[in-house]
């Protein structure tokens, strides 16, 4: 073995992971040559710093409170779904999605309202929260943007099932879902530009998880009743 | 000379089982309990696949337990659960960072440092902190692969398959990482 086909086998080696036929001649190799022996030596007191450094270290004091915060949330939440979703829905397309459409025309609805009351001169006399000058503003953006990267990546899959799994529902029905996704996703829009203004806004904070776990919940009940189909 | 396996407390069999069937079906409490013992070990492997960037850690640690909570009803015990939780860990980096492209070129300020574990030991403390400085300092592909391994103790098949990437890839960003990070020791 020539020294530079040893040295591409180093780190196999320190590792322990040649086969005994590949090793005897690397370790032969070892004997006479200097540099690769240098290499051996920094590469195992590297693997013995590595496997020393602490495995654990204490996360801020505050980091369970956010998160108990979203999953007691999150339990309020499914309560009320479970209350709510009843298999009439289930078995009727057509229910689901004139249900959704409602959800989205409440959530689409409230928000409107909320933002135009909001715009109105009598309630523009406080000055809006400044996110630099708002410790409490930027925390409550900050566990609401853990909540929102959740929604998204939860809505995202359910989505594409969606898309791929249309095919089962009646055109109409799936018109009507599609709109009412348009409506919830306008209100998000709205209700999240809203939120980047006036990052301390818990009202809008919880409009904005509203809405998501309306899409969430018409995604998910969507595409179980595609995939029951 | 083989790295150390992955340290494994499991709830799923040891003292924590009853916490961990509890949270399963909504106690809130025994999921605090799982992650008091827990996190300390998940925060230190977000912030060093974080680059010591102790926000950004803090969030994607909180984002693995409250992906935990949400996921709980998947888990039956056919692995150590702490092995469980760090797979979501390191599953939850991969999606922030394609989601959020500014993540992944975070560069670790040099005041950063001392959040590391490292920087917190009173013996070697030098040693420590440049090892921890140089690690943060790697390229994402090449620091992820040394976390997993070499720090973590992860086996190549199985860092390749949560990555989604071959076992050559992983050796080749493992080569790489740990020419870089002798080098930067060395200066």
């Amino acid at each position: 073995m020539t020294h530079e086909v040893v040295r591409h086998l180093l780190d196999d080696y320190v590792a322990g992971d040649l086969t005994e036929d590949a090793r005897v001649p690397v370790l032969d190799h070892i004997g006479v040559c200097a540099i690769c022996r240098s290499e051996v030596d920094d590469l195992e007191k590297l693997a013995v710093q590595a496997a020393a450094l602490p495995r654990a270290v204490e996360p801020p004091v505050q980091a369970w409170a956010e998160i108990r915060s979203v999953i007691e949330r999150d339990a309020r939440v499914e309560r009320t779904v479970s209350r709510r979703s009843s298999s009439r829905f289930r078995a009727q397309p057509y229910a689901l999605a004139a249900a959704g459409l409602l959800v989205a025309l409440v959530s689409s609805g409230g928000t409107a309202l909320y933002l135009r009351e909001r715009a109105a001169p009598s309630v523009a006399v406080a000055p809006p929260a400044a996110a630099t000058a708002d410790p409490a503003g930027a925390a409550t953006l900050a566990a609401f943007t853990i909540e929102e990267n959740n929604y998204l990546r939860e809505a995202a899959p359910l989505a594409d099932v969606l898309e791929q799994q249309q095919g089962v529902l009646a055109p109409e029905t799936v018109a009507q879902l599609k709109k009412s996704l348009r409506i919830i996703d306008d209100a998000i829009l709205e209700a999240r530009n809203a939120l980047a203004r006036d990052p301390g806004n818990r009202t809008l904070v919880e409009m904005l998880s509203a809405n998501y776990r309306h899409k969430v919940d018409l995604l998910r009940r969507t595409t179980e009743m595609t995939r029951s189909s | 000379m083989k790295m150390l396996a992955v340290e494994i407390k499991d709830p799923a069999d040891g003292p924590g089982a009853d916490d961990v069937r509890r949270a399963q079906v909504g106690d809130v409490d025994s999921f605090e309990k799982i992650y008091r013992e827990h996190s300390p070990r998940i925060y230190a492997l977000c912030l060093r696949l974080m680059a010591g960037d102790a926000q950004s850690a803090t969030e994607l640690m909180q984002d693995v337990f409250i992906r935990a909570w949400r996921r709980l009803d998947t888990f039956r015990g056919e692995c150590a659960f702490s092995s469980w939780l760090h797979r979501l860990a390191v599953n939850v980096m991969l999606e922030n960072a394609r989601s959020d492209g500014r993540r992944t070129a975070r560069v670790l300020p040099m005041e950063d440092t001392g959040k590391l574990p490292g920087a917190a030991k009173s013996s070697g403390i030098e040693l420590s902190m440049d090892l921890e400085s140089a690690i943060a300092s790697l390229p994402r592909g090449a620091r992820m692969a040394f976390v997993l391994h070499d720090v973590e103790g992860y086996q190549h098949q199985e860092i390749a398959g949560q990555l989604g990437l071959s076992v050559g890839t992983i050796k080749a960003q493992l080569h790489r990482a740990r020419r870089l990070l002798r080098e930067r020791l060395e200066r």
